[in-house]
Formats: C-alpha cells, sequence, structure tokens
C-alpha cells in the first residue's frame, strides 16, 4: 500500500499545455476518484501516475519516493484499461499469469497469486476461456484479476466500466467498491460519470480542461461546490441556474432578483463576500431543493414542460420564461404536461455565483 | 424478391458470359485436355498418356525439386523479412514513413522485364554490380549464371527483392490492428520489448503471417518470369527450371498442350495441398 502524491504536474504535448499544475494527495488505502468531462485531462493525469505517459513539470510520488523517471513496471502499480487490454490469444488463467511467467516468478507463487485472484473475482470457471469467449463483465473482471496478481501498491483504473450496459455497470461498480474493502489498497478511479464517482470514491477530485477545480468527499461536493462548474458537474439531475441581479446588499447578505422570473426577488445571506449592487449573479438550485408554494422565501410560476415518472422519484421539466428548470418534488408526482403551478425556493438551499462562476459565499 | 434477383442476373450476364468462356472453360477444357494425346493429329482421348508421362518424367521432378527448394528457402525467409521490414515501418521513430512504405512497394509495380534485366545486369559475371562489390572486399567474383546454385541465389534474391516489400504492407496493416494498449499492459508486466514481439506480436500476427506464406506458396508455384528472364529459360542446363517454366516449355514450344494441363493441374493441385497443410499446422486452438 502507499500514498500517492502529485505536486504542480504539468503536461504538455508539443506547445500544447494539458494539465496545469496539478496538486493532489492520495492518502495510504484511500479510494479516490478522478471526474471531469472529456478532454479534461484525467486520463493523462491517470496514465502519468502509471509512467505511460511523461511528465513535463512538477513531482509524482508513490510511497514517498519520486517516480518521474521510474519505469512503469518498477512503480508499483497495476493499471486496469478501458478497453480492457486482455491478451486475445491467451487463455485467461495464460493472461493472469503472463507478466509473472515472463519475468521468471516461481510456478509457486504464480499458481498461488492467480488461483487468489480467480477467487476474489469468481472466474475460477472461466479459466481455460479466451477473451473472445467472454461476456464484457468477465473480461472486465479479468483485466482486474491481471491487477490483483501483481499484488501492487496502487491500483489505477481508466474508465473501466463505461463499455459495459447499464445494469452491468451497477453490479461492477459494487464488485469494485467490495474489492476496495478487502485488498485495502489505494486505488484511483478515472470517470466521467458523477454517479460512478459519487458511489465509489473516498474522495472526488473534478477536473475541468487540466485544471483541478476541487477535491472533496462526494456529499462535501454536492451539498458545498466551490464554483458553478463542480455545482453543475456533481449531481443528477444537474443543479438549476438562474440568472439574477445584485439589487441590494447589506453587511449580511444580499437581496437577487432573479431576471426570467417576473423581478422575484430572494434575500441570500452572506458571510465572506458581498457583490456590488447591480452586479450579475446566478443562482443555483438543486432539483429537489425547490418547495411547494409558499414554504420557501421566493416562489416563482412555471409551466410543466414534460413529466418523467421513475417510481422512486419525478422529474418536472419546467419552463419558466427563457429557462428551463427540473424540479424534483413529492408533489412533481401529481403533474402532467402544461399544468401551471408554482414552487418555492429557501435561501438557505440555495448557491450563489458570481457571472465568472466563483462561488459566492 | 424473385423479380429483384432476376433482374439483378440480367444485368450480370454479360459479365458471367465473359467469365464463363474465358474462365470456367478453360479450367474445364485443360482438364479435359490432360487426358488426351495431344501430339497426334486429331488428337485422341488416352487417360494415362500425360499422366502416366508424368509420373516418370525426370524433367518434371527436377522442376518440381526446383520449385519445391525455392519454396522451403525463399518464402520463410521473405517472410520473415517482411515483418522485420514492417515492425521497422511501425516505429514511432522513423521518420518520412510514407517514403519508405512507397519504396518498399515500388518493386510491385516495376515491370517484370525491366527488373529482370537489371537484376541479369547487377548479377552479370564481368560488368555486373554485386561481382565489382564482391572483388572490392578481396572476394573472388562469382558466375552467377553459369552454376546451379548461384543462379538459384539469384532468383531467390530478386523474387525476395520483389515481393518482401508487398508482404511487409500487408503485416504492417496486420501490425496497426493491434490495440496499442495490450503493449500498454505487457509494459506494466514488466515484459520486454523482444518478449513482447515474440509472445505478442508475432501470436497476433499469424493470421496475417499465414496469409501472406499461403500468398506467397501460390505465387511461387507459379514462378515463371524469374527463371525466364533472369536465368534465361531455367538455365543453366535445366537447373532452374520451374513447374511454371515447364509448363511454358511444353505447351508452347512443344505444342504439347496434353502434358502442359497435366502440369498445370499438378501445380494447382500441389499448391492447395501445401495450402492446406499449413492451415491445419497454423490452425486455432480450440
Amino acid at each position: 500500500m502507499a500514498a500517492v502524491t502529485l505536486t504542480n504536474v504539468i503536461k504538455r504535448f508539443g506547445n500544447f499545455e494539458v494539465v496545469h499544475g496539478a496538486n493532489i494527495d492520495v492518502a495510504d488505502g484511500e479510494f479516490v476518484v478522478f471526474v471531469g468531462p472529456s478532454g479534461c485531462g484525467k486520463s493523462t493525469l491517470l496514465r502519468m501516475i502509471a509512467g505511460l505517459e511523461d511528465i513535463s513539470g512538477g513531482d509524482i510520488a508513490i510511497g514517498g519516493k519520486v517516480m518521474n523517471d521510474v519505469e512503469a513496471a518498477d512503480r508499483g502499480i497495476a493499471m486496469v484499461f478501458q478497453s480492457y487490454a486482455l491478451y486475445p490469444h491467451m487463455t485467461v488463467e495464460q493472461n493472469l499469469s503472463f507478466g509473472l511467467r515472463m519475468n521468471g516468478n516461481p510456478k509457486a507463487d504464480t499458481e498461488r497469486r492467480v488461483k487468489r485472484a480467480a477467487e476474489i473475482l469468481r472466474i475460477d470457471e472461466l479459466m481455460q476461456r479466451r477473451p473472445k469467449q467472454l461476456s464484457g463483465g468477465q473480461r472486465q473482471r479479468v483485466a482486474i484479476g491481471r491487477a490483483i496478481v501483481r499484488e501492487p501498491q496502487v491500483f489505477l483504473f481508466d474508465e473501466p466500466l463505461s463499455n459495459l450496459d447499464a445494469e452491468l455497470r451497477v453490479q461492477m461498480r459494487v464488485e469494485i467498491s467490495r474489492l476496495h474493502k478487502e485488498l485495502g489498497v489505494t486505488m484511483i478511479y478515472v470517470t466521467h460519470d458523477q454517479t460512478e464517482a459519487m458511489t465509489l470514491a473516498d474522495r472526488i477530485v473534478v477536473l475541468k480542461a487540466g485544471n483541478v477545480e476541487q477535491i472533496g468527499a462526494p456529499l462535501d461536493l454536492y451539498d458545498d461546490p466551490a464554483n458553478r462548474f463542480v455545482a453543475g458537474f456533481i449531481g443528477s439531475p444537474k443543479m438549476n441556474f438562474l440568472k439574477a441581479n445584485v439589487v441590494e446588499t447589506s453587511n449580511s447578505a444580499a437581496i437577487i432578483e432573479l431576471v426570467n422570473h417576473g423581478g422575484a426577488r430572494l434575500r441570500k445571506p452572506l458571510s465572506e463576500a458581498f457583490p456590488a449592487v447591480g452586479a450579475e449573479v446566478v443562482l443555483g438550485v438543486r432539483p429537489e431543493h425547490f418547495f411547494e408554494a409558499g414554504e420557501g422565501d421566493c416562489d416563482i410560476p412555471v409551466k410543466a414542460d414534460v413529466a418523467e415518472h421513475l417510481g422512486s422519484v419525478s422529474y418536472v421539466y419546467a419552463n419558466a420564461g427563457p429557462e428551463e428548470l427540473i424540479i424534483e418534488r413529492e408533489a412533481s408526482r401529481q403533474r402532467a404536461s402544461g399544468d401551471h403551478f408554482t414552487v418555492s425556493i429557501k435561501a438557505e438551499r440555495a448557491l450563489l455565483f458570481d457571472k465568472a462562476g466563483a462561488r459566492i459565499r | 424478391m424473385r423479380t429483384q434477383n432476376a433482374t439483378a442476373y440480367r444485368f450480370l450476364t454479360p459479365y458471367l458470359l465473359v467469365f464463363a468462356i474465358f474462365w470456367i472453360w478453360p479450367i474445364i477444357s485443360s482438364f479435359l485436355i490432360s487426358f488426351q494425346a495431344t501430339r497426334t493429329v486429331p488428337w485422341r482421348f488416352a487417360p494415362t498418356f500425360n499422366w502416366g508421362r508424368l509420373v516418370g518424367d525426370p524433367a518434371f521432378y527436377n522442376a518440381l525439386k526446383n520449385t519445391l527448394l525455392i519454396l522451403v528457402i525463399q518464402v520463410p525467409v521473405m517472410i520473415a523479412l517482411a515483418i522485420v521490414m514492417a515492425v521497422l515501418l511501425n516505429s514511432p521513430l522513423l521518420k518520412a514513413r510514407g517514403l519508405y512504405r512507397f519504396a518498399f512497394f515500388a518493386p510491385v509495380v516495376v515491370g517484370e522485364v525491366a527488373y529482370s534485366a537489371v537484376f541479369r545486369l547487377m548479377f552479370s559475371l564481368d560488368f555486373g554490380i554485386i561481382n565489382k562489390l564482391l572483388e572490392s572486399v578481396g572476394l573472388e567474383k562469382i558466375d552467377w549464371f553459369s552454376n546451379v546454385t548461384p543462379a538459384m541465389a539469384v532468383i531467390m534474391i530478386a523474387v525476395t527483392w520483389r515481393w518482401a516489400g508487398y508482404n511487409a504492407i500487408i503485416i504492417l496493416a496486420g501490425l496497426q490492428s493491434i490495440p496499442e494498449d495490450v503493449y500498454e499492459a505487457a509494459t506494466l508486466d514488466r515484459v520486454s520489448k523482444l518478449k513482447q514481439f515474440f509472445y505478442i506480436t508475432l501470436p497476433l500476427l499469424k493470421p496475417v503471417i499465414v496469409f501472406c506464406a499461403v500468398l506467397s506458396i501460390i505465387g511461387t508455384m507459379q514462378l515463371f518470369t524469374e527463371p525466364f528472364l533472369i536465368t534465361e529459360r531455367g538455365g543453366p542446363g535445366g537447373g532452374t527450371e520451374t513447374l511454371g517454366l515447364l509448363l511454358y516449355r511444353q505447351g508452347f514450344r512443344s505444342l504439347n498442350f496434353g502434358y502442359a494441363s497435366a502440369v498445370a493441374y499438378t501445380m494447382a493441385g500441389l499448391a492447395i495441398a501445401i495450402t492446406l497443410v499449413q492451415l491445419w499446422l497454423t490452425r486455432e486452438p480450440k
């Protein structure tokens, strides 16, 4: 087991910088998920930790030792690839043991490790099959098994579930979570799926365009995002963003007027920063933080456009002027397309962002 | 649906007619001719005449021996060379890859007569660049075309030069279809580049290599141009005569079409047999 520390890590492809000085500490035994949209640099970061990409600046340390110039095979890591990267001409057993056999590992030890991995992942029955004879989920298990036999200090996962169907993805998510508890090793996991990130991670690193936007526990990121990007990226359905102007400030609050909702006003208590009167701001409200009319601090009338009833939860996609809001309420069960109704926002459950997207607290 | 098919066949008819007249019929006809004595007028049906001669003909065994000798030496060497060339072409370190790819493929598009003439000149006893090079490093010059062994060597070198690049391009396509992350997984498994080549690249290239080998076997069984033009009609003294050349000699110089047809069918049969053996030997385990 080992901690992983990234200090001001930079990656450039030619003159194009894709990772701009990432600072991330992954504690020993921790499960950290790198999440962000396509092209945010999360896979590049992971490949730099693995040693499959050179780093252009900064330091990467594993177990306290700087690994910048250490060969990938000597970093004590194992990686599970998005496409599984199984050796197609080898059986499952050969896939698991290949690395050990090539390095002259004692036969008895190789057999022990392969047997253990097969037991952990419940793939004993598949040992003589080839990858093309396996389902997606089974291939993924073999890929994880190949990482387990290396007995690494750190596991790296590069979007390992993205090729699986929705049901299998949920199943494998649970398996990976169980594996982490069972092995207790450090795991770094890359995904663009915020649900995977929320369900698996001890801590999440949110990345955007090569920058670390925020690092924190899943619920901390959900409840207390550092900026509009994190607020919008974490949570499904997404947070609603309502355009507003500051009309009045005091030393403890700002009164804002919602631009697209008939001049509805909300008094938002603040403690750190106070925007200027007239400043354009954005109010963030999660779908489940809309209340019945009169229950909150500011009512806004809306018209239901589409109602989605998923059983345990119902969402109403409502039009309110040019803004579309997603509303999740108990009462949403009774809503149908075309309904006119009023929802209410509580100031304490709404987040305020400035025009550039920074949080105003 | 039936009407649609009928329409399709009506459109195909001109092609099918040409195909039947110029492909199917000659194939059937030559098979029938192989059972006829064709050096008498009129030809007469004599089922054992040509096939019986074939079994006991020293010229046939000589041509067969020469063809198989080229097959077992030249084809493996050429395929090995093609694999090395493909791996080099695939290297990310290589600059001007397109130029090399063109250069390797170019021999295939050079006219056969032109390339044969150049090879004759290169290996010429007194003016050839090869002998000049040998002499320049203190070796004795070789009379390439007067002795069987050097003459065979020239044919093998020429065929290899002409077709190695072609095979390399096919193998390169196979190499490029191997996913990069398989190598990355092996790198993380601490498998050296050399072991990656032998344990990952070669096994994954097997279908492509078998394809190249089958094409080469068929090509070598029909080998004609090089022994005809470079070593002057299978010289010296029939020492480089191949089955293709024997067929030509019998069919178009002696006008013995019956025997030439029997040789042609033997060539095709051998090519099929060798290919089947090869496919069986390299079959995928279940």
